[in-house]
Formats: structure tokens, C-alpha cells, sequence
């Protein structure tokens, strides 16, 4: 009994809760983008495995999955830059990166 | 045939467009060459065409409707931009730009001080342009579109020396009745498009038949048609608005009175004369109103101090002629009538506003008098005009006259009806006291001691040229129309040439005897009229005060802006300023007030939900996938 699906699905989805715990539950700015983060790639590997499982022609020769997973690691990455920058730049004005004490988005 | 209508269309328009636009910039001499040379332009195509028109025969192939666009085509809507160029069109485009250039070459002279020297001639040269619009639309939309364009034209014309007060209100005044005009011709075109599914006149007059004849709909089309040339052509109950347009330049006035604007509810009722036909309630209308309008306005002009104020009253009174006359199904002799009117009516007050520009300006004829060896040339022509509008043998005013006052006698005689009877008397007597008045006018500025102060100085070449052609015109303009006092047919050039138009019409048979009892009496009438005249100012003007109830009535103009103001103008206001007050300020500005509160309030509640924490929005989301996801799964 090798891989199969569900495998990849059952990962994905167990990495979605830890990362969706993680940005709704810590305090830390840097954590809750790690729980995004976390959340994106388990997106990824379901998209992988959807790929990867694919046998139904044509469909099973297209890499759309798989090239959509590369994007998203790019956009990620990006969107990590930006939000350390914000983080900083919060930092430094406010002298704290707890999200509990950061209530500035509004109106 | 050469047809040339559009560019008769175009030159003035371009012509207003230059000088609208750039005018400012320009010096006299540029500004006076793109204005004559826009409505010379006009009047050569126009000329052309006419005479093209003149040599070819048969009469029927005289008629060409050419489309330019098709501006509408919606369903069974299908309206284009098309030129109606035939006989009646070709004569009204002649009388529009020929006497048009006249008075554009005289406005030079009288406006030569004017610092809106440019905006006067872009407004002049718009003005033609309207008119040619209206009287060569081949449908009753375009129509409606030179019709209302005209009535903006006089209103900026009316009001050009928007700095006076009075100028201002009598531009007001012409707008909201040319308006109720403009209302009348609406409705009457929604149920001409109603009846009859097309606008074309070719088309709606070529589905009228014996079916049609003296419907309920066809008369309401042509009671509403009338409103609008009432109110246009200032007939009784409309007619308030043209003694103010004195106001306006008197180029304005000619231009107005003479030439264009007035004719056009003239020329409506002859070019809808196949509906008019049918409509013999409606014709009896027009007629009866055309008599009512030729006396009110005749005896009003008797005791007028004004000059312009009287020609402007002999206006309203030389239209209600010609109405008479196509209320008698003689269509041709109210063109005719228009014809030689606009002559005589352009010199007069072109004379008039020699006379005024030879005083600074000077209007009340209290203050006028011996003019005549000062002012030779403006005296022999406003002579020539005044006999002409007395209908004096063989002037141009005498013969259309005349045919007027002949067809209504044989209407009368025809019919053996009464009330044409009353309407030829009505006519006759019309003809005496516009002999009387207009001589009354004359003699008040020309003979006697002059009784002002002004220095008086003869007008410059550019004005006396125009009063010396229109005077030439005056003398002449006649022999077109009526040699049918003699009783042969190919006398009757214009009558001839306009035939084809009124091929439907049920004219009257004509009958020799009476037309020289009616043309008899007329002359004598007019002869008395300037008789009277001339026994009471041969020595020139004195004014004397008089008591008398019934000289105050007319000298007062019957009180009717007085009647007018205090029932209908005031009220109208004064609802005006309720509504301001409680309509607007109360309904309208607190409702919206009250709304914007509410609003304000409730968002401020709602604004509690944004807490701005990060944690919140991201739990708000997550909650929201999870509802989305519950739906599906349930939904299956």
C-alpha cells in the first residue's frame, strides 16, 4: 500500500488547522504570519496531489497544479516581505508586535 | 433642378458658429464680412434655386425633398433630416434671406457703437439660420426643431441689451409664449404620429382622404396647430409677447416682424393646408381669430405714443389679415400678403430706426415732429411704406390687401353665411384705421415743428441703401400677385407658382363684380382713413389730455397686461415662492436631511462592529468560509 490521495488531503488539511490555530490563537505578529504561511503551503500540497493523482485524460498530462503551487510559493514569499516590513515599521512606532494591543485598522 | 437648400442652411449657421466663437477677437470689417457674406451666401443659393425652380416645368416636378440623414429609426419611428425645396418653401426662403441680408447690411450702420457689435450679427446670422431650418423641414419634427430654434433666437435678440431691465422681462415674456406655442405644435405632432404613424408631410397629407374629412382628430391636430402659429404669429389670445420685443434693437424688430419669426405661423397654416381642409372648425378658427386680432390690434395702435410700439401693433394687425385669408381657403393670398408685408413692415422699421438713431434714440413721437426736410431719404421711403401698408393703389400692400378682402366677400357671398359678412366689414374697417394710424405715425414724425432737443443727423449710406431697395420692393413687390381685379389668370404669377401646393383646397369661385365692390370700398376706406389723418395732424402732433374712459381703455391697450399680470403672472408667483418655501425648503431639504440623520445614526451603531483588531477580521472571515462551505454541504 503506497500514497495515495487521501493522504495528501488528510496532510493538507491537518496543516490548514495548525496554521489557521496559529493565526487566529498567538499573540505574535511574526507567528500569526507563520500560521499564514503555514496555511498557504498546506494549500499547495493539496494542490500538488491533486496533480499528481490526476488520471483522467486529458487532464493528467496538464501541470496547472503543480505551476500554480510554484506561483503561490512566489507570492508568498512577497506577501512575507511586505507584512515583516509592516511589522517593522509598527515596531518601531509602537514598540510591540502584539496583534491583541494593534486595533488601528478601522474606520 | 437645381436645388441648393442645404447650402442656404449651412452659410448661416457657419456664419454664426465663426462669429459665436471667435467673434470677440475679430475687428469690424472681419466681423461684417462673415456676416453679410454668411446670409449673402444664403440669399444667392437661394436665388438660384428659386430661379432653377422658375424654369422648370411641368409645375409638378417643381416639389424635391432631399435627405441628408436619417436621424431616427426606431420601429415604425423612422424620421430623417430631409429639405422640403417646392414652390411655398422657395418663396419663403426668398422673403427670409433676401429681406434678411437687408436688414444684416442696415445693422451695420445702426449698430456701429454697440460694444456687442459681434454677438449681434452671430445672433443675426443664427436667426436666419433657424428660420431657413423651419421653412424648409420636410417633416413636422424638424419643424418643431426651427420652430422652438426660433423662438431662442428672438429671445437672445429680444434680450441683447441684457443690461435693461425691460429688455430682459420682454425676452422672458416672448420665451414663455413662443413656449406654449412650442406645447401646442408638440401635442399636435404626437397625434399627427399617432393618427397617421409618420411625421413626413408628404406622407401624412397623402393619407388623408374623404375618410378623414372633419374627423374629431384631424380638427384637434389643426386647433393645436393653430395655438402654435398664435402664439408665433401673436394672434389673439398670444400676441402679448411682440409689442414688448420693441425692446430689442429695431434691426431686431424689422427682422422679427418682417422676415422671419411671425411669418412662420403663416407659412405653418399653408403648408398644412391639405389638414387644414379637412377641418373646417378649424379653419373657421383661424379666420375668426384673424379678423378679432386685425381689429383689436388696429385700434390699439390708433393712440400709441411709441413708434415701434404702433408698427408693432399693425404687425399683429397686417397677421390677422392674412390668417383671415387662409381662413377663406386662399392660402396663396396670405403668402402674398407675407410677401409684400415683409417689404413694407422691414422699411418701416428700418425708417422707424433711422428716425430713432437719428435722435439718440429718441421713441415717443411727443418729442418728434418736421423731420420730413432733415431726414429726406427716411421720410420719401417710410411715405412709400406707409402707403403701402394703407393699401393704396398701386403699391405692394394694395393688391394682397385687396385679394384678402375680395376672397373674404366672396366667401361670404359663396356661403351666404353672415359671420364672413361681419369678417370682410371687420376687414374693411381694419383697412381704414390702419390708413389712419399709419398716417397719423407719419405725419407725428414728419410734419409740423420738431419738438425735441436732439441734434438730428441723416443716417450713413449702409442704413439708407436697405430703406431705398425695401422702398423700391414696396412700390413694386405687388405686381407678383394680384392682376385678378382683372380678372386674367396668368396675371398671377405667385399665385400660379403656388398652386401645385393647393391643389386640394376648395376655393371659392371667384367673381369679378364683387371683388371691385370689395376693392372699391377698401381703397375709398383707406383713402377716408388718411384723410381723417391728415385733417387732424397736418400741423404735426399735439398731444392733448384726454379723459375720456374709452381713449384711456385704448390708449392702456385694453389693460390686458395689467388683467394678465394681476390673474395669472402674479398668482403663478406667488405659488412659485410657496413652493420655494414649503415644497423645497420643507418636503424636498428636510426629507433629505432627515434621511442623511438616519443614516448618520445608524452607522455609528453599526461602526462598533470594526473593532480594527487583526485577530477579529480573520476570525470573521474564517466564520464567514465556514457558513459558505455548511451551505454546500447541506445544499449536496
Amino acid at each position: 500500500m503506497g500514497l495515495t490521495l487521501n493522504h495528501f488531503l488528510i496532510l493538507g488539511a491537518i496543516l490548514f488547522c495548525i496554521g489557521l490555530y496559529g493565526a487566529i490563537s498567538k499573540r505574535n505578529a511574526i507567528a500569526v504570519l507563520m500560521g499564514i504561511e503555514i496555511m498557504l503551503n498546506a494549500v499547495n500540497v493539496t494542490m500538488i496531489g491533486f496533480s499528481f493523482f490526476n488520471h483522467v485524460k486529458p487532464y493528467s498530462t496538464y501541470l496547472t497544479g503543480q505551476i500554480f503551487a510554484i506561483f503561490i510559493i512566489t507570492v508568498a514569499a512577497a506577501e512575507a516581505a511586505v507584512a515583516l516590513a509592516m511589522i517593522i515599521a509598527i515596531y518601531r512606532k509602537r514598540e510591540t508586535v502584539d496583534v491583541g494591543e494593534i486595533d488601528i485598522m478601522k474606520w | 433642378m437645381l436645388n441648393l437648400s442645404l447650402w442656404v442652411l449651412l452659410f448661416p449657421l457657419l456664419g454664426f458658429l465663426i462669429l459665436g466663437l471667435v467673434g470677440r477677437m475679430m475687428s469690424r470689417a472681419v466681423i461684417l464680412t462673415v456676416a453679410w457674406g454668411a446670409c449673402g451666401l444664403a440669399f444667392l443659393f437661394a436665388t438660384m434655386s428659386f430661379f432653377s425652380m422658375l424654369g422648370t416645368t411641368p409645375a409638378s416636378a417643381r416639389t424635391v425633398d432631399q435627405v441628408v440623414y436619417t436621424w431616427v429609426n426606431s420601429g415604425s419611428l423612422h424620421i430623417t433630416f430631409g429639405q422640403l425645396f417646392d414652390p411655398l418653401s422657395a418663396t419663403m426662403l426668398m422673403v427670409v434671406t433676401g429681406v434678411g441680408l437687408l436688414i444684416h447690411i442696415y445693422s451695420a450702420g445702426y449698430m456701429e457703437h454697440d460694444p456687442g457689435f459681434w454677438r449681434f450679427f452671430s445672433f443675426l446670422n443664427f436667426f436666419i439660420f433657424a428660420m431657413v431650418l423651419l421653412v424648409t423641414a420636410d417633416n413636422f419634427l424638424f419643424l418643431l426643431v426651427g420652430w422652438a430654434l426660433v423662438g431662442l433666437a428672438s429671445f437672445l435678440l429680444i434680450g441683447f441689451w441684457y443690461q435693461r431691465q425691460a429688455a430682459v422681462a420682454a425676452a422672458q415674456k416672448a420665451l414663455v409664449i413662443n413656449v406654449i406655442g412650442d406645447f401646442g405644435l408638440l401635442l399636435a405632432i404626437f397625434l399627427i404620429f399617432n393618427s397617421f404613424g409618420s411625421l413626413n408631410y408628404h406622407d401624412v397629407f397623402g393619407m388623408l382622404g374623404s375618410a378623414t374629412a372633419g374627423s374629431a382628430t384631424i380638427t384637434a391636430i389643426c386647433l393645436l396647430l393653430f395655438v402654435a402659429c398664435a402664439a408665433k404669429s401673436a394672434q389673439l389670445p398670444l400676441y402679448m409677447w411682440l409689442p414688448d420685443a420693441m425692446e430689442g434693437p429695431t434691426p431686431v424688430s424689422a427682422l422679427i416682424h418682417a422676415a422671419t419669426m411671425v411669418t412662420a405661423g403663416v407659412y405653418l397654416v399653408a403648408r398644412t393646408s391639405p389638414l387644414f381642409e379637412q377641418a373646417p372648425i378649424a379653419l373657421n378658427t383661424v379666420a375668426a381669430i384673424g379678423g378679432a386680432t386685425a381689429l383689436f390690434a388696429a385700434t390699439i395702435a390708433l393712440f400709441q405714443f411709441d413708434i415701434k410700439r404702433v408698427l408693432a401693433y399693425s404687425t399683429i394687425s397686417q397677421l390677422g389679415y392674412m390668417f383671415m385669408s387662409e381662413g377663406v381657403h386662399n392660402y396663396s393670398g396670405g403668402i402674398f400678403h407675407l410677401t409684400t408685408h415683409a417689404y413694407f413692415k422691414a422699411l418701416l422699421f428700418l425708417g422707424a430706426g433711422a428716425v430713432i438713431h437719428a435722435l439718440s434714440d429718441e421713441q415717443d413721437i411727443r418729442q418728434m415732429g418736421g423731420l420730413r426736410s432733415r431726414l429726406p431719404i427716411t421720410f420719401w421711403t417710410f411715405l412709400i411704406a406707409a402707403l403701402a401698408i394703407s393699401g393704396i393703389p398701386p403699391f405692394a400692400g394694395f393688391w394682397s390687401k385687396d385679394e384678402i378682402l375680395s376672397s373674404l366677400l366672396v366667401q361670404a357671398t359663396n356661403t351666404g353665411n353672415l359671420w364672413f359678412y361681419i369678417l370682410w366689414g371687420t376687414g374693411l374697417l381694419t383697412a381704414a384705421l390702419t390708413a389712419f394710424y399709419m398716417f397719423r405715425l407719419l405725419l407725428g414724425i414728419f410734419m409740423g415743428d420738431y419738438r425735441g432737443s436732439e441734434y438730428i443727423h441723416e443716417a450713413p449710406p449702409v442704413m439708407t441703401v436697405p430703406l431705398i431697395v425695401l422702398a423700391v420692393l414696396s412700390v413694386v413687390g405687388g405686381f407678383v400677385g394680384s392682376f385678378g381685379l382683372i380678372g386674367l389668370a396668368r396675371w398671377q404669377p405667385l399665385a400660379n407658382f403656388l398652386a401645385p401646393l393647393f391643389a386640394t383646397v376648395h376655393a371659392p369661385e371667384v367673381s369679378l363684380g364683387w371683388e371691385w365692390t370689395s376693392t372699391a370700398l377698401s381703397i375709398g376706406l383707406a383713402v377716408l382713413g388718411i384723410l381723417s389723418a391728415w385733417v387732424l395732424y397736418r400741423k404735426g402732433f399735439a398731444y392733448k389730455e384726454n379723459r375720456n374712459p374709452l381713449y384711456q381703455l385704448v390708449l392702456h391697450k385694453y389693460y390686458v397686461d395689467e388683467a394678465l399680470s394681476l390673474f395669472i403672472v402674479q398668482p403663478v408667483l406667488a405659488l412659485g415662492r410657496a413652493a420655494t418655501r414649503w415644497l423645497e425648503g420643507g418636503v424636498l431639504d428636510g426629507g433629505s436631511r432627515n434621511l442623511a440623520l438616519l443614516l448618520h445614526g445608524t452607522s455609528a451603531l453599526l461602526r462598533r462592529l470594526q473593532t480594527g483588531y487583526v485577530r477579529n477580521y480573520a476570525l470573521a472571515i474564517l466564520l464567514g468560509a465556514v457558513l459558505i462551505i455548511v451551505y454546500y454541504a447541506v445544499r449536496g
